[in-house]
């Protein structure tokens, strides 16, 4: 992950327009909002597509669902393209690209590619999308139509988007020191929460005690609230990825059942038979009480610094209070959309499966925190950092400091 | 260079048009296919279940069809699956017309997850009064495909990947000795 290549070329020569585009403030925010917007239209793609599946239930390759997800990561695709080949190009045309924006640019084969870290992952997941697209195409040949969500070329194409939306969060992790940057990490963090655990349901089939898909959410859901607030490093940091988180769940709520219903009539599609009337389906599996995890989680940050715990324990005891919140609060919210009641061994087991994983979503949330505030770079390049952005930088650094 | 971006452009959006044009019969939804047949008397009630495969294999995504002798008008009634690996939950639930067949009930885009011996359990409710029937021994064979072990380890390439990505990067940057500060 070298970033010291030797900068060639000669500063007088008309600067080319990869040079001229890199070293524009705008195209950090423009390229790192695109990509979130081509995340953030997948996300609403397979929750429309899941309530479509319950509400209407005829389906083909081309419906707007579909085209809306497949859009989606085809937009972040190429943002994150557009973005490795403009670094590749300021590099070679002679221009210090290690402040670029969307990380620390890394050699890409052999040195063929500068690829800005937060870009190269979310274009490696577009690319690694369209591989599991082709097979899937050929599962289908075999298995007929989306039977299942958990078919292993599905896990593939849901992965593989996850990417994508990793990549978003290092994107605008590295602006951490910019205001766009910290409200693109409050964005992208809620929907990788969103997303994530739908790729825990490849283990759906193993007979364990604790549904792997509750454990994944309680997981990815913990480490990445913490990670959001390490990385940023502001005491409200958590509350508002929490706040955001359920105003995007409210909007799939809305959304969801709406777009199905909305599109079946379009297309002259009765509803199903039979409906009930039970909550829309991806959007009612996304942790309702995020807001109480993240309160118990800056509280125990605020004492973690008041009683001086070291980095080394603190995050897990923040993982182990944040995650037995979502741990217990999933028996319950069960019982709100209508399931029976939980019972007390229910409350206990999840509530122990909260803590554990809670631990270890702290533990590794800390040290990529460290790693992603490695990866920090200006919101634009080298050439043009104003001394006020660098007086931020070393305001938010300060800031930091003072608060450990 | 305008010319060429020009025509590129024009290639381009005649490329997609092209696409649209040949894709569009594909976008109609498919018709219900049945390609077996099996009766069941359920009491005063003779139900033809349609399958749109036959074998069944598990796994594979099937539309069942459900047609009583005199039609549903005036009926409703319950359906029971009982076969290996089935969730509780999809056990049990009301007859509903087929999205794609509305003159009949059925199931859509339903695949039964584990080869074995299954059965469909019919309770039947209309004007002749309440009959219930079922069709036993149906038998599910084997998943088509390659060894679901195989599909699995080609779908665990890009996390292994990335996780293998991470522990590099773990090793090179050492964030553990940095984290104390963090906080």
């Amino acid at each position: 992950m070298s970033t010291a290549l030797p900068v060639t070329g000669s500063r007088a020569s008309q600067p080319s327009l990869a040079v001229k585009v890199s070293r524009n403030g705008r195209t950090g925010p423009v390229a790192a909002n695109t990509v979130l917007a081509g995340t953030m239209m997948s996300l609403f793609g397979i929750s429309w597509d899941i309530q479509w599946h319950v509400d209407v239930g005829p389906d083909t390759f081309f419906t707007l669902s579909h085209l809306m997800l497949y859009s989606g990561s085809a937009i972040a695709g190429l943002a994150s393209l557009a973005m490795v080949l403009i670094a590749t190009a300021a590099q070679r045309a002679g221009q210090s690209v290690d402040r670029f924006p969307g990380g620390k640019p890394v050699r890409v084969l052999g040195g063929v590619f500068r690829a800005p870290l937060g870009y190269l992952i979310s274009g490696t997941g577009a690319a690694l999308f369209l591989l599991f697209g082709l097979l899937d195409l050929w599962w289908h040949s075999l298995y007929g139509f989306d039977a299942v969500l958990d078919s292993p070329p599905h896990i593939g194409l849901l992965v593989s988007i996850s990417f994508s939306m990793v990549g978003s969060v290092i994107v605008f992790a590295a602006a951490r020191d910019t205001r766009w940057g910290r409200a693109g990490v409050i964005l992208s963090i809620p929907v990788l929460i969103v997303f994530s655990p739908i790729t825990t349901k490849a283990f759906g089939a193993l007979p364990l005690p604790v549904d792997p898909e509750l454990v994944g959410t309680i997981l990815f859901s913990t480490l990445l609230l913490i990670l959001g607030t390490l990385t940023i490093g502001r005491r409200t940091t958590a509350l508002t990825i929490a706040a955001t988180l359920g105003a995007l769940q409210l909007v799939l709520w809305w959304f969801s059942p709406w777009a199905a219903r909305v599109y079946a009539d379009a297309t002259g599609l009765p509803l199903r038979d039979n409906l009930g009337d039970d909550p829309p389906e991806l959007p009612s599996g996304i942790p309702v009480f995020m807001l109480v995890a993240a309160a118990a989680g800056t509280a125990l940050m605020w004492l973690s610094r008041r009683r001086g715990w070291s980095g080394r324990i603190a995050p897990q005891i923040m993982g182990a209070g944040g995650g037995a919140v979502i741990g217990l609060s999933f028996p319950v919210q069960s019982a709100l959309f209508g399931d029976s009641g939980p019972t007390s061994a229910e409350l206990l087991k999840m509530t122990a499966a909260g803590l554990v994983t809670g631990v270890l979503a702290g533990y590794l949330a800390a040290r990529l925190a460290v790693l992603l505030r490695d990866h920090s770079t200006a919101s634009v390049t080298s050439a043009s950092v104003t001394n006020a952005s660098v007086t931020n930088a070393s305001a938010t650094n300060a800031s930091v400091t003072k608060g450990r | 260079m305008r010319d060429r971006v020009r025509r590129l452009v024009l290639a381009a959006a005649a490329a997609f048009a092209l696409v649209t044009v040949s894709t569009a019969p594909a976008a109609a939804y498919a018709p219900v296919g049945v390609v077996h047949t099996e009766r069941v008397q359920a009491g005063p009630y003779t139900v033809t279940v349609g399958f749109s495969e036959w074998p069944l294999r598990a796994m594979q995504s099937l539309d069942f069809t459900f047609a009583p002798a005199d039609g549903i008008a005036g009926k409703s009634g319950r359906l029971t699956i009982d076969g290996p690996g089935l969730d509780a939950e999809d056990r049990e639930t009301p007859l509903s017309r087929h999205p794609r067949k509305r003159d009949v009930w059925g199931l859509d885009v339903r695949a039964l997850p584990e080869p074995g011996t299954w059965s469909f359990t019919f309770d039947i409710d209309g004007r002749a009064g309440h009959g219930r029937g079922t069709l036993r021994n149906v038998t599910v064979l084997d998943q088509p495909g390659p060894p679901l072990a195989i599909s699995w380890t080609v779908c665990a390439i890009p996390p292994i990947g990335m996780l293998a990505y991470l522990a590099v990067g773990w090793r090179r940057n050492k964030p553990s000795e940095r984290v104390a500060a963090l906080v």
